[in-house]
């Protein structure tokens, strides 16, 4: 509901209940809201961890031997994501009119999420080409030990998606993020415990698959019906 | 009567202005515009009056190829926000509403 204020006589004195009744209205009317157009970031995101997951489950039941893991490059074009992630962030911004605590702390929680990713996937990439061929007698044609430390990417990061989901949604009121969150949170206890079953990697992307509908896919449509109504 | 009243703050606009700035990190000149439904000239003037007295901070930047004003409050602006409450509580005893 807007709250519309006429002021006819600007100069007046008014009563103290007035003046309280002033200040109610207006610390209410601007409330915490998820701004409009970020459903197309939770959508860039989750269709594009969605399609790239699928893929490689789909590489790794039908591609032979050890060539089935370069399907894992296949995450490189998540980089594709990040210009059009900015340009969306700042047609986000000029059209954004108030920015609240909450917008601000929400922005540093996942800025902390990105961060943590980088810095796991950076290390990865670094032990894999520094230290593993360099320090250990493992022959580094052997692709499956090349990638098997891979594998503890994939609950890390869902364990993260399930945090930064979770308060997001709790932050602004937004119950299908949260539900998105918990999923993450199931899935990453499901990933730790089949950790050793034989179809992991197959049963990872799946599982990342699930979890990007579930957390971003299915939250961004529903937040898009949202801002349309709404905004 | 209400002596103890800041009275900068004890208009209608200005608190309206500074209740919305109040519970937020800032806000854009057309977003206070259209949550106190004020003119545009009475509104600069207002938090004109406010950035004077050193509640308000106002940032000039462009959005896109248009000017933009943004508001935020100050420490100073929370503090005398703060006294004006209270001093507005002391005014009111239960029942008198």
């Amino acid at each position: 509901m807007q709250l519309i204020y006429k002021y006819k006589i600007m100069e007046t004195q008014f009563s103290q209940k007035e003046s309280l009744d002033l200040i109610n209205q207006m610390i209410s009317s601007a409330k915490n809201n998820l701004h409009k157009g970020m459903s197309n970031i939770f959508l860039l995101w989750g269709y594009l961890v969605a399609i790239i997951s699928l893929l490689i489950f789909i590489l790794l039941l039908t591609l032979p031997g050890d060539t089935r893991y370069f399907s894992y490059w296949l995450w490189i074009f998540m980089a594709a994501g990040a210009p059009i992630h900015w340009k969306l962030v700042s047609k986000i911004d000029q059209q954004q009119l108030v920015k609240t605590y909450i917008d601000k702390i929400m922005g540093f929680v996942w800025i902390a999420f990105s961060v943590s990713i980088i810095a796991v996937v950076a290390g990865m990439l670094l032990s894999t080409i520094l230290v593993l061929p360099v320090f250990t007698d493992v022959d580094p044609s052997h692709e499956f030990l090349r990638w098997i430390q891979w594998t503890f990417i994939t609950p890390f990061m869902l364990c993260l998606y399930g945090f930064a989901l979770f308060v997001s949604g709790k932050a602004y009121q937004f119950k299908p993020l949260v539900i998105g969150g918990i999923v993450c949170w199931i899935a990453t206890a499901f990933l730790i415990i089949a950790f050793h079953h034989p179809y992991l990697l197959m049963i990872q992307q799946i599982v990342l698959f699930i979890c990007a509908v579930a957390g971003f896919v299915i939250p961004g449509h529903l937040l898009k019906q949202k801002e349309n109504s709404h905004v | 009567m209400y002596n103890d009243l800041d009275p900068l703050l004890h208009s209608q606009l200005r608190l309206a202005i500074m209740s919305i700035l109040i519970g937020i990190e800032e806000a854009d000149f057309v977003f206070i515009r259209e949550k106190t439904g004020a003119s545009a000239g009475n509104l600069s003037v207002q938090l004109d009056k406010l950035m004077e007295a050193g509640y308000l901070e106002i940032r000039k930047s462009f959005k896109g190829k248009f000017p933009r004003t943004t508001c935020k409050i100050t420490p100073q602006g929370i503090d005398a926000f703060e006294n004006y409450v209270r001093a507005l509580q002391e005014y009111i005893k239960p029942g008198q509403l």
